[in-house]
Order: structure tokens, then C-alpha cells, then sequence
């Protein structure tokens, strides 16, 4: 049975897509159809996360082994994953109810309008694909099955961001794919070398591999960035601020919440935390510096975001920062690990739920259910306040870090974490400053898929560590703790608070804040990449001239000799007035030599 | 147990066809049509036989001698058959495809004529045992496919195929002049026959690497190694089915299974190595397979973009057999599969486009997807697997590429990989993107250049099957790349084969 649910994680949702593929190809061959159009996104198409969710709540481990599957198929479901799963599988459930409800009025618009029924059609087509793709990824052991879950879901992700098609989905998309490319040029790079030095099929070989292999240090700094693309590390970071805010509002919930864990996922699987022999511990400390650069960074690149969603990814990036921090941590203190690694999981899901949930909330705000006004306030504030360790999740989370960090030579981490979550408060009331601003006007039922999936999602978000599998217990912080983690949210707050006042003395935003676009370092990049290709042009315009110089001046060379052959032909009548003197002279000369000879040699003469 | 009988019956079913499809007459399409699929299904079902006997250990060849110290040799090995499998299968695909492609123009009888001598040389040249009988098959397909480049006629098409036969006549020569003195040197080389290169001692050895840079350059020529490959390019004025039959198993193949044969079956892989000879097919085809791309991101039309694609996938299999060790060797054969597969899936989508629409040019391909689905599917599809994305054909070959570069002890070889697979997103992901995200015609933004509607389907069913299938096999060699009679499993049978006699 559980092998059974273990096929079905990833095939199911590409069933589904069949399905939905299917009712296309009934649009395709009957185009003049009239009358009301099929709902492409129906409760089925929202149960693709199904057998993965049955599967991480089914207790015990199971494998699966298909020989005929690439090179080897190994997919297994054991404790490690289970968590991973349960949560990843949990937001992809509820953003794809929820995308039910958001993507309403293009539903309605379908039966009219042709091109915004594809537009829906695309999207319910690459969703599951997307989902199926996330999901192959967790369950897979053997390297292919990994890669090809990992490509699955970026490159169909790409349809997702674009959805709208305006001009800066576009650019989003193009910003996502173009990261998204080099990250898994660096992945292939760094598996191909390792699994090549190592001949590793399947992920716990790979990461014997690079512990044995004599550059271990160079493969896993080329899978660090790789994956660090996807987990936004500082300076590879910038598709996100890019694609989340232009991506319709369940992609960027499950792209913030699922997605980019992918990457993190990617560095548990290949790098080999925990393994003293490694030998890995700078690129752990470099790993521990860049995560806390990009924390920082990116609360104060957040805070001058105005539109919510940049902002929320903005704060993605630097909470990914600190996880990245402690695995880091674990590659540096390997003895560290086995605590560290349930708290990374931990931090994983419960920022995962949160900032789906988060998102899903831009879409709340946006178009708010018929629901009393403080109780929409509140809730959107729940999960704000649990991301910045103040309430519920987050506060048991932190107290679970402390604890791994406690007493070790990583113990300093925890406080730089701390002071990351004062950004992170400042960031979360940004964001909710920013919805304020935005709000919309009451619009749908409380009933309707969109508010469902969002209430469920914050009772769900709210408590993470009660539900999620990890294996360990994780307990309420006592209340002697409780300054010492509300402390930043409290300075958050307060810092929050102080700029709100100023704001408002000043009527008004700083003129500096607005100047700093959401992609920073991208702009630069661009220009940078705009300037090679220019090089580049340049180059091989010259290259071409060259190249033609050189082929016209063979030709007129080739010209010459096929006129100089031609020339020979002149010389045709000469010859044959000459023939009959030639052949008397050559014949006399024959004589004449022959004659010579006998005198010379009387042998040759002939014989006698 | 030896059945001569067997590879005799395979070359005979494609030649003995070619005067009956002459005798036929120009509008007996249908008689036509049945007896070029009756051939390939035949030849088909011969080469499946002779994959099985393989199997079950059986030996075919059959033999006679033409003239003092040369002797017309027809072999079966696992290389061999692999090639002639590949010719066998896409006959089939190609030839449904030819028939649905030149529905209503002029010369189809001297076509298909052509066309089938071409795709018997192709049997020829992988039947053939020794380089004699190479050579002869060799030759036949450089003057068959001549009137198949020029088949249009037009002052484009003659001067392609005036170029075309320049240098392939050339490399004809060149290979000629080796292959006489190879004869001098050793006498008749049976294709197997390793040791005895092997045995001529050490004096030899520099006349050996003189003769295999020449042996190299004749081959060189037709698998469109850089800077032999200017031809292919301007080849592609030829029809569609020609161009994909040229550059997924004929012309250019030809020269890469030839440089396949040479490697393995004359100088065999560890004189080939100890010579360093190795080292500079590694360098020629990382060249090559730079090159090609990068030239290939120029190109606005899409043949000759797919065309320049094909000079540097074709170095993916110079690539793997040159390094040294059994994966680099599973990548190069397997890929020769591989690359046949979507090679000629993305040319039957560049044909169906220019029928079913009448686009040549990359940028009126916007919106396509909605207009032709299926074919861009295929397409998509094969784009996938020419970057090497999981789980297409492609990732197979550039997995054994890695492994191969490590066993080999060149790591770099890696870096080349990637950078080869960034620039074939840049050509191809482009052409995706247009196809599926941008508004065309079929949005009603402007018009497709000149569209037929050629069936009930988005094109004629003889046009979208074949290229359906295709695409379907480049999936599933990929996806279950495990199972047995897989390309992937012949590769490793024979890479067993090589490394452990």
C-alpha cells in the first residue's frame, strides 16, 4: 500500500494533467463549440497533493525500486523526508484550493473569452506538473530521479510566474528562468563530478562521494550555489524579489513556501553534513557568513519595497539566509548536526506554512471575505507575528534553535538570529502596512475556496511543530525564556513604530527608499550581461568579416586557376600541329640514344 | 551457426527495391507507397532478427573476395546493428513522412528512388566488415543523397549540392588514399580485427597516427567536425524529410559511426590511447561542440539553427568514444542513438511548421503551440533532450558524459558539458518560449506566412505521426532508459564488449 502511495505522489498529478489535457485536445477538436466551457480547475484537480499527504501521515518507511526507471529508480519515504513532505505536500493542497477561488473570475470569463480560457488552461496544466515535480524531488534517492524533479518543477514553474502575461510577469520570468538556468548548470556540474568521481547513483553515495573525493571542497561549493539559487543565497537571490510579486498569489505562496525549500532540500541531499571526515568546514563558514550577509541585506533592501509581495519575498530571502546560517553551522561543527537537523526541518516547514500563508493574505486583503474587519486583521496578523518568533510556530521553533545552538561553538549564531528577526519584524509590518494601504473592498463569501484555504492555512501555520512528523518532541518555551525571545520582536516593532512616525511627520516616504527597485543586484547584472553580448557581437561581426575576407579570396584564387585550366585549352591546336614533329624528333632522339648506348654499353644493344 | 543469408537479405530488401520504385511510374503514388513501406517494415523485422540471433550469440557474415587482397565483407556486430537498427526505424518514420511531405510535387519517383539507394548505403555502411566494403557503401551514399540535396532544383538547392559534393567528394578522396595505404601497410582489415595494428611494433607507430589524422580527416568531413563542417549548413535547402534522414542516421552519422569503426574496430581503443590519439578527437570535438553552438545562436531561421545544433550534438558521440574507459564509450554509442531520435523529431516539426504554415523564420513562430500542439509538443520535447533535461533522451548521454570525463581523469571535459548545455537553452528554450508563451496568428495578432490546412489534425496525419513517434521514443528512451533492448543497454553491452574481451 505504501509503495502504492509512493508511486501515486508524483504520478497523480500528472494524471490529473492528462485529464486536464484531454479536455483540451475535446476544445481543440470542436473550436466552434458554443455554450458554457468545462471548469478546468474542479475539486479533483485540486486533490493532486493527495497520495503525498496520505503518504506522510501513513506511519512507516517504505522504498521503491524500478529497475527500468532511467538509470536506476529509488524513491523512498523514510523520517527524514516525511516531514519535508507533509508540509510541502500540505501548502501545495491549500494554494491549489485556494488558486480555485483566486482565479474565479478568469474561470467565469472562460466561457467568453478564448484567450483567457488557455491562460487558465496553461495554468492548470503546469500546476500539477509543477506540484509533481516538487513532490519527485523529496521522495527521490536515486540521482536522476532527483535532477529530473528538480528541472520539472523550475522550468514548469516558469508558466506559473508568467500567468498574466503583462509586460513585468514577463520580465519576472525572464529574471527567474535565467537564474534558474545557471543554478542548474551549477547543479549538473557539481552532481556530474561528483557522482562521476564517486560512481554514485543514488543520493547517500553522492554524499560519500564528495566526503571521499580529493576536490569534495569544489564539488560542494558548486552545489551550494546551484541549490543556492533556488534557496535565495545573497547575490544569486534576485529572481525573487522579481518573480514573486508579479506570479499570481498561490504561485508565489507555494513558490516562497515550497519551492525555494527545493534548494535547501538539494543541499541536505548532496551536501554531507555531519561527516567529520569531510573536511568541509571553510566553505561551512563561508556558507554561515553569506546566509546572515543576505539576512540583513535583505530586510533593509525590504523595507524600501512597496509592493507587499516584494516585500514578503524580500523577507524570504533573509529567513532562507538564516537557515542557510545554520546549515552552514552544521557543515562547519559537524558534531552539531544531528540537533541542528531536525531544526532546520523545523525552521523549513514552519517558514514554509507562514509565508505561504503570508501570501495567501496578500490575496485576502486584496479581495477580503464578509468577515468582521478585526478578525481579518488579526488573523493576517498571526502569521506576521509567528514569522518575526512572537507567537505560536515561530516562537517554539526559535527556542528549539537555541537549544540545538546552545552550548556549542556556534552558540554566538543564535544571537545573530535574533537580531536578523528584529529585519524581520520591521519586514512583516512593512508588509501588512502595505496591505493596509492596498486593501480592497469585501467581495467574497468566508465560504468560498479562497478564504477557506487561507483560514485553514493559518490554524495550520500556526502550529507547525505540533503536527509536523519530526520525530523529536518540541516543547513550549518556559516562560523564564520568553524575554529573551520576544526581545526582538519588540525592537522590531518599536524600529517599525519610529519610521511609521516619521513617515507620517514627514507626509510621506523618503525620496532614497523609492529608488531602491525591488531585483537590486539584477539591474546590475543585466547591464553587465548587456555589455558582453555587445563584446560578444562585436567579436564575431569581425570573426564573420574575416572569415568571408578569407573565403572570397580563395574563390578568387580558385577563379584564376579554373581560367588558367581554361587557358590550356589554347594551346590545343599547337599540339596538334606539332604531333607528327614531336613524335619524329622524340623518335629520333630514341635512335639517337639507343645508338649511343650500344656504343657505350655494346650489351644493351640487344642480344649478342 | 552461420546465416550469410541474413545480411544479404537486409541490404538486398533496400537495394533491390530502388529499380522497382524506377520502373514505377511517376503517379503511381500508391504502388509507390506500398512497396517503400513494405521495404522498411521488412528491413525492420530483419534487423530485429538479427538483434535477437546477436543475443542468443550467433554469428552472421558472408563474404567474397572482389579481387586479389580485397574482399566485399558483410558482417553482423553489435555496433553495426545498433546503426542499422537506427537506419532501420527511421526509414520507416522518415519514409511515412517523405510520402505525406511531397504529396502533389514533381520528381517523387526520382525522390524516393534516391532516397531508399541512400537509406541501403546506410545498411551498407553498417553491415559492411571491413574497410573495403566500407568504403564502397560509403561512396554510394555521398552520390545517392546528391540528387536528394538538389531535389528542388532551384539555383539554391544546385549550388548547395555543388558544395555538398565538393566536400564530400574531397573527404572521399582523402579517406580513399588512407584507406589504400592502410591495405599496404596491413592488408585487408577486417573490423575486429584489433591486433593487428597492434602487433606492427613500435617503428610503425608514426606512420599509424599520420594515417589515422587521414583517415580522420576523410571521415571528418561527413560527421561535420569543425572546420569540415561547412556543407551541412548549406544543405539545408534540401527537403524536409531529407535534411532530418541526413542528419539524424545518413550523411552525417555515417561519418561519425565511421570514426566509431575506426576508433574501436581498426586501431581499437587502447592503441588509439596509447598513441594519444584520444586526446586529440577530445580536443577536435570539444571544438566542435562549442562551436556549432555557438554559431547556432546566430542563426534566425530555424533549419539552420537545428543544422548547427547537429554539428555540435554529432561531437557528443566523438566526444564520449574519445574518452577513455567504458561510460565515455556508453555515451557515444548511446548517443548515436539518441541524437538520431531527436534530431529528426525536431526537423519533422521544422517541415510541418513550414507545410502546415509556410515558416522558415524563428520569429513567425510565436503562438504556434495553439495553432499546431502536437508538433510542438514533439518539438518541446526533443528541445528538452538536446539540452540533456531529465527525463528525455539527452540527460542519458550527458550523465555517461560526466562519468566517462571522470574515468577519463578529465574533469574540464565537464565544464564543457555545461557550457555546451547553457548555450543550447539559449538557442532552443527561446524557441519554446515562442511557441507556447508568445501571441501569434493563432491569437489573431497577424497572419502565418502561408497556411494550409493539409488535414483534419492540426496537419496531415502522414506529417504528424511520424513525428509523434519520434518524440515519443526520444521520451522513453530516456524515461526507461533501464530496460532491456534500450539504446542505453546496447551501449553497455557493447562497452562491455570493448573493455572486457
Amino acid at each position: 500500500m505504501r509503495e502504492i502511495l509512493l508511486a501515486l505522489v508524483p504520478i497523480w498529478p500528472l494524471l490529473l494533467m492528462l485529464r486536464s489535457s484531454l479536455w483540451f485536445a475535446v476544445q481543440q477538436g470542436d473550436p466552434h463549440r458554443l455554450g458554457p466551457r468545462p471548469h478546468v480547475l474542479d475539486p479533483w484537480w485540486a486533490s493532486a497533493p493527495l497520495p503525498a499527504i496520505a503518504l506522510a501521515l501513513w506511519p512507516g518507511e517504505a522504498e521503491l525500486a524500478v529497475e527500468g526507471w532511467m538509470l536506476g529508480g529509488l524513491w523512498q519515504i523514510d523520517e527524514a523526508r516525511r516531514p519535508w513532505l507533509l508540509f510541502a505536500a500540505l501548502l501545495w493542497g491549500l494554494a491549489g484550493w485556494y488558486a480555485r477561488g483566486y482565479l474565479a473570475d478568469e474561470r467565469h470569463g472562460t466561457a467568453h473569452d478564448d484567450g483567457e480560457f488557455r491562460r487558465l488552461l496553461r495554468f492548470a496544466l503546469l500546476w500539477p506538473l509543477t506540484l509533481a515535480g516538487n513532490l519527485l524531488l523529496i521522495v527521490a534517492e536515486d540521482i536522476p530521479s532527483f535532477y529530473l524533479g528538480f528541472v520539472t518543477m523550475t522550468l514548469a514553474a516558469y508558466g506559473l510566474v508568467v500567468h498574466t502575461g503583462e509586460r513585468e510577469a514577463r520580465h519576472g520570468g525572464f529574471a527567474y528562468l535565467v537564474m534558474a538556468l545557471l543554478g542548474e548548470a551549477m547543479i549538473l556540474a557539481g552532481l556530474l563530478w561528483a557522482a562521476g568521481s564517486g560512481e554514485a547513483l543514488t543520493l547517500t553515495e553522492l554524499r560519500v562521494s564528495v566526503t571521499e573525493a580529493e576536490q569534495g571542497l569544489w564539488m560542494a561549493t558548486l552545489l551550494w550555489l546551484g541549490f543556492g539559487v533556488k534557496a535565495g543565497v545573497a547575490g544569486l537571490h534576485v529572481w525573487l524579489p522579481l518573480a514573486h510579486p508579479v506570479a499570481p498569489t498561490p504561485a508565489s505562496a507555494v513558490l516562497s513556501g515550497v519551492m525555494v525549500k527545493a534548494g535547501l532540500l538539494g543541499w541536505l541531499s548532496t551536501l554531507p553534513l555531519g561527516s567529520a571526515e569531510a573536511g568541509l568546514a571553510p566553505l561551512g563558514e563561508v556558507i554561515i557568513v553569506v546566509g546572515l550577509v543576505g539576512a540583513f541585506a535583505a530586510a533593509l533592501l525590504g523595507v524600501a519595497q512597496r509592493h507587499p509581495k516584494a516585500v514578503l519575498a524580500y523577507s524570504s530571502v533573509s529567513q532562507l539566509g538564516m537557515i542557510a546560517s545554520l546549515v552552514g553551522a552544521g557543515l562547519s561543527a559537524p558534531v552539531l548536526w544531528p540537533a541542528l537537523a531536525p531544526a532546520v526541518a523545523l525552521f523549513a516547514a514552519h517558514h514554509g506554512m507562514t509565508k505561504g500563508v503570508l501570501f495567501l493574505g496578500v490575496g485576502i486583503s486584496e479581495h477580503p471575505p464578509r468577515l468582521p474587519a478585526w478578525l481579518i486583521g488579526s488573523l493576517l496578523l498571526l502569521p506576521a507575528l509567528s514569522l518575526a518568533g512572537a507567537f505560536g510556530s515561530g516562537l517554539m521553533t526559535k527556542e528549539f534553535l537555541k537549544k540545538a545552538l546552545h552550548d556549542s561553538d556556534h552558540a554566538a549564531l543564535s544571537t545573530w538570529l535574533s537580531a536578523a528577526a528584529v529585519g524581520t519584524t520591521v519586514l512583516m509590518a512593512r508588509a501588512l502596512w502595505r496591505q493596509w494601504r492596498e486593501r480592497g473592498e469585501h467581495a467574497i463569501a468566508w465560504r468560498s475556496p479562497m478564504a477557506l484555504a487561507w483560514l485553514v492555512g493559518v490554524l495550520l501555520a500556526a502550529g507547525v511543530p505540533l503536527w509536523l512528523p519530526l520525530g523529536k518532541h518540541v516543547h513550549w518555551p518556559p516562560l523564564a525564556d520568553l524575554p529573551g525571545l520576544l526581545w526582538p520582536a519588540a525592537l522590531g516593532l518599536g524600529l517599525a513604530g519610529l519610521v511609521l512616525l516619521a513617515a507620517l511627520l514627514r507626509r510621506g516616504e523618503p525620496g532614497a527608499l523609492s529608488r531602491l527597485h525591488a531585483g537590486d543586484l539584477w539591474w546590475g547584472y543585466a547591464a553587465l550581461a548587456r555589455w558582453i553580448l555587445a563584446g560578444l557581437a562585436t567579436l564575431s561581426a569581425s570573426l564573420e568579416a574575416w572569415n568571408s575576407r578569407v573565403r572570397s579570396a580563395f574563390g578568387k584564387r580558385e577563379r584564376r586557376m579554373i581560367a588558367a585550366l581554361d587557358d590550356l585549352t589554347h594551346f590545343e591546336p599547337h599540339f596538334r600541329r606539332l604531333a607528327i614533329p614531336l613524335m619524329v624528333g622524340v623518335g629520333g632522339l630514341l635512335l639517337l640514344g639507343f645508338w649511343l648506348g650500344s656504343l657505350v654499353w655494346p650489351g644493351l644493344a640487344g642480344p649478342g | 551457426m552461420s546465416e550469410a543469408w541474413l545480411p544479404v537479405v537486409a541490404l538486398a530488401a533496400s537495394l533491390l527495391v530502388v529499380p522497382v520504385i524506377f520502373a514505377l511510374p511517376e503517379r503511381a503514388w500508391r504502388a509507390r507507397a506500398v512497396v517503400n513501406l513494405g521495404a522498411a517494415l521488412f528491413k525492420l523485422l530483419m534487423v530485429m532478427l538479427m538483434v535477437y540471433g546477436l543475443y542468443q550469440g550467433r554469428d552472421y557474415n558472408f563474404s567474397f573476395t572482389v579481387v586479389q587482397g580485397a574482399s566485399f565483407l558483410l558482417q553482423v556486430d553489435a555496433m553495426g546493428l545498433m546503426f542499422a537498427g537506427l537506419s532501420a526505424l527511421l526509414w520507416l518514420a522518415t519514409t511515412v513522412y517523405a510520402i505525406g511531405y511531397l504529396e502533389d510535387s514533381p520528381n517523387r519517383k526520382r525522390f524516393f528512388g534516391f532516397f531508399t539507394l541512400c537509406i541501403a548505403s546506410t545498411v551498407g555502411i553498417a553491415l559492411a566488415g571491413n574497410l573495403f566494403t566500407f568504403l564502397l557503401f560509403y561512396e554510394m551514399l555521398t552520390l545517392s543523397t546528391y540528387p536528394l540535396v538538389a531535389h528542388r532544383g532551384h539555383p539554391e538547392a544546385l549550388r548547395a549540392g555543388t558544395i555538398y559534393l565538393r566536400y564530400t567528394l574531397a573527404g572521399g578522396l582523402v579517406l580513399l588514399l588512407g584507406v589504400v595505404a592502410m591495405h599496404v601497410l596491413v592488408g585487408d582489415v577486417s573490423f575486429g580485427q584489433r591486433e593487428m595494428l597492434a602487433d606492427l611494433g613500435p617503428d610503425a607507430r608514426p606512420m599509424l597516427t599520420v594515417l589515422f589524422v587521414v583517415l580522420l580527416a576523410g571521415l571528418g568531413v561527413k560527421a561535420a567536425l569543425v572546420p569540415l563542417h561547412g556543407w551541412l549548413p548549406r544543405a539545408m535547402v534540401a527537403p524536409a524529410p531529407v535534411s532530418a534522414l541526413l542528419h539524424a542516421v545518413a550523411v552525417v552519422k555515417a561519418g561519425a559511426f565511421g570514426i566509431v569503426r575506426l576508433i574501436y574496430d581498426i586501431y581499437g581503443i587502447g592503441l588509439s590511447h596509447e598513441l594519444g590519439l584520444l586526446s586529440l578527437l577530445t580536443g577536435i570535438a570539444v571544438v566542435t561542440i562549442l562551436y556549432g553552438s555557438v554559431r547556432a545562436l546566430s542563426q534566425q531561421e530555424l533549419k539552420p539553427r537545428l543544422a548547427y545544433s547537429t554539428v555540435s550534438q554529432v561531437s557528443y558521440i566523438i566526444l564520449g568514444i574519445s574518452l577513455f574507459g567504458p561510460y565515455g564509450t556508453i555515451a557515444g554509442l548511446s548517443h548515436l542513438l539518441h541524437q538520431g531520435l531527436m534530431k529528426v523529431t525536431l526537423f519533422y516539426c521544422a517541415g510541418n511548421y513550414a507545410e502546415e504554415l509556410g515558416i522558415h523564420r524563428i520569429d513567425d513562430l510565436n503562438g504556434a503551440g495553439r495553432r499546431m500542439p502536437l508538433t510542438s509538443v514533439a518539438f518541446t520535447v526533443a528541445a528538452l533532450g538536446m539540452i540533456g533535461m531529465p527525463p528525455v533522451a539527452g540527460f542519458i548521454t550527458k550523465w555517461y558524459l560526466g562519468m566517462g570525463a571522470l574515468q577519463a581523469g578529465m574533469p574540464w571535459v565537464i565544464a564543457v558539458l555545461v557550457v555546451s548545455s547553457l548555450l543550447n537553452s539559449a538557442y532552443f528554450l527561446p524557441i519554446v518560449h515562442r511557441l507556447w508563451f508568445r501571441q501569434g496568428p493563432a491569437h489573431g495578432q497577424g497572419r502565418w506566412p502561408e497556411e494550409r490546412n493539409l488535414g483534419r489534425f492540426e496537419t496531415s496525419a502522414w506529417l504528424l505521426l511520424p513525428t509523434a513517434a519520434t518524440a515519443m521514443f526520444s521520451l522513453m528512451t530516456g524515461l526507461l532508459a533501464g530496460i532491456a533492448f534500450s539504446p542505453l543497454d546496447l551501449a553497455i553491452f557493447m562497452a562491455n564488449g570493448e573493455y572486457r574481451p
